[in-house]
């Protein structure tokens, strides 16, 4: 065929010439960066090594205040033996102590597991953000599963207590101020029927099944017939409030 | 061709077909939760509350050793004694006895969502609350703020109606911090629902009342 300067025809260059600028223009023109840049270099390589030499450390203070109280208890169960009002007492701190979660439990109940994205390259246009697993998340599982009449929870191993805070430094969560990585394993003992129900009502959770659905974030729920949660190992501080009024 | 104004917006169409080609095959590395993937500012955050939590853990440790040896000096009075500090000082924590102290009130009127008092409680325990109430009941472990189907907000199984005052016995000034910050949950909640009003206050003392429900277990036992 041949080509033609008249007609439509002769518009054709200018159309390949915008097309082409478009895609130039387009090429120059930078998304900002998902997430806050990383500063490279030593002060970085540093930060890692800081960061795993106070998580050892941490891992081995908890191991201590794990064995200690372990000793106590042994001790106090001895203790009590000897008189009925110390049996009395050690029984009733025994039982507030499993309220607390100072005490390793074991039963029946689900665990959840989130995750994120498996998907690792995203289109410019999306939200980085969309393909992750955050601190709410786990958050409103968490509440969901103690709505539903859990007994003990706990993420990753850290046992869900009264003063546990779950909440995000950057893009990783901690929890009793314990870095987690995912996937996040949320155990939690209880009915399992009732506690998979819950899960699964389309009422709760929209936004992570949501996600789950669009963006391929994980969000399974499996039933288990025993679960093993173990003690918390933190420290209650209590400096504030006093007893009675 | 019939007119140069056709042409013209073929040639801005072709432009922006450019530029969309662009936007669709640009992609981004997702980084993941890795710790190398964490900012340096993030980092810093990570050690500083690790090495508090680390002095926490040895002040806890310390503690455990002073009791076990008073266990094993004391004689029986004092020993019922250690005992029974150990006991109310986890009722304390469990919710399961009236408690006073200092600590702050944050009240709520307006329109707010089940989800978003539930996150500044975890605010509130995340800067040290030691004991919680909302609208006079007191939080436990196991309480949770949840919504009847008519979108009326319960906790612990009671109606809850509006203003809803929190109260929050711990560290008042970090407390009021936490909360108050620029970009914290006050300030983004401020932003999210019109007409809310949020006020936080220091209290001197405040009174928190027993949780009066029955925590039971049926499903968990101990392991022996």
């Amino acid at each position: 065929m041949k080509f033609k300067f008249d007609g439509v025809g002769r518009y054709i260059p200018i159309l390949v010439i915008a097309l082409v600028f478009g895609v130039l223009l387009g090429l120059q023109w930078k998304s900002p960066p998902a997430r806050p840049a990383t500063v490279p270099g030593i002060g970085h390589e540093s930060g890692v090594l800081a960061i795993k030499r106070l998580e050892a450390e941490q891992e081995g203070l908890k191991e201590s205040i794990g064995q200690l109280r372990g000793q106590l208890d042994k001790y106090r169960r001895e203790l009590a033996a000897s008189t009925e009002m110390l049996k009395e007492i050690n029984a009733e701190l025994e039982r507030q102590k499993m309220i607390a979660g100072l005490l390793a439990v074991e039963g029946p109940g689900v665990q959840v597991t989130l995750d994120d994205s498996s998907i690792r390259s995203v289109s410019a246009a999306a939200d980085a953000s969309d393909y992750l697993i955050h601190e709410y998340d786990l958050r409103d599982v968490v509440n969901l599963l103690w709505m539903a009449g859990s007994e003990a929870i706990a993420v990753n191993n850290e046992r869900i207590v009264a003063t546990t805070s779950i909440y995000c430094v950057g893009s990783t969560i901690m929890v009793n101020d314990t870095r987690l990585s995912p996937p996040y394993l949320i155990q939690a003992i209880g009915n399992p029927i009732v506690q998979e129900d819950v899960l699964r009502n389309p009422a709760y959770l929209k936004e992570i099944k949501q996600r789950a659905e669009l963006y391929s974030v994980q969000f399974k729920v499996d039933r288990q017939g025993m679960l093993t949660l173990p003690a918390y190992k933190g420290g209650f501080p209590i400096h504030y409030a006093q007893l009675g009024d | 061709m019939k007119s140069r104004s056709a042409q013209l917006s073929l040639t801005i169409l072709c432009f922006l077909l450019g530029l969309l080609l662009v936007a669709q095959f640009r992609t981004q590395q997702m980084s993941g939760n890795s710790l190398l993937a964490a900012s340096s500012d993030d980092q810093l955050v990570i050690i500083s509350s690790l090495v508090e939590n680390n002095a926490r853990l040895r002040g806890e440790m310390e503690a455990l050793e002073k009791q076990l040896n008073e266990y094993q000096q004391a004689t029986g009075r004092a020993r019922l004694e250690a005992l029974v500090e150990e006991l109310n000082k986890v009722r304390i924590i469990n919710g399961l006895v009236e408690v006073s102290g200092f600590g702050v009130e944050v009240s709520l009127d307006g329109p707010i969502g089940v989800l978003d008092v539930q996150d500044l409680i975890n605010e509130l325990r995340n800067a040290g609350a030691e004991a919680l109430t909302i609208n006079g009941e007191r939080l436990t472990l196991y309480s949770v703020i949840a919504s009847t189907e008519d979108g009326v907000m319960t906790i612990n199984g009671t109606q809850l109606s509006r203003p809803y005052i929190l109260q929050a016995i711990g560290d008042a000034e970090t407390m009021e911090t936490a909360l108050l910050r620029g970009g914290g949950l006050i300030a983004t909640l401020t932003r999210n629902y019109e007409g809310l009003i949020v006020g936080v206050i220091k209290r001197e003392r405040m009174v928190l009342p027993v949780y009066k429900g029955d925590i039971k277990f049926v499903y968990a036992s101990l392991i022996e």
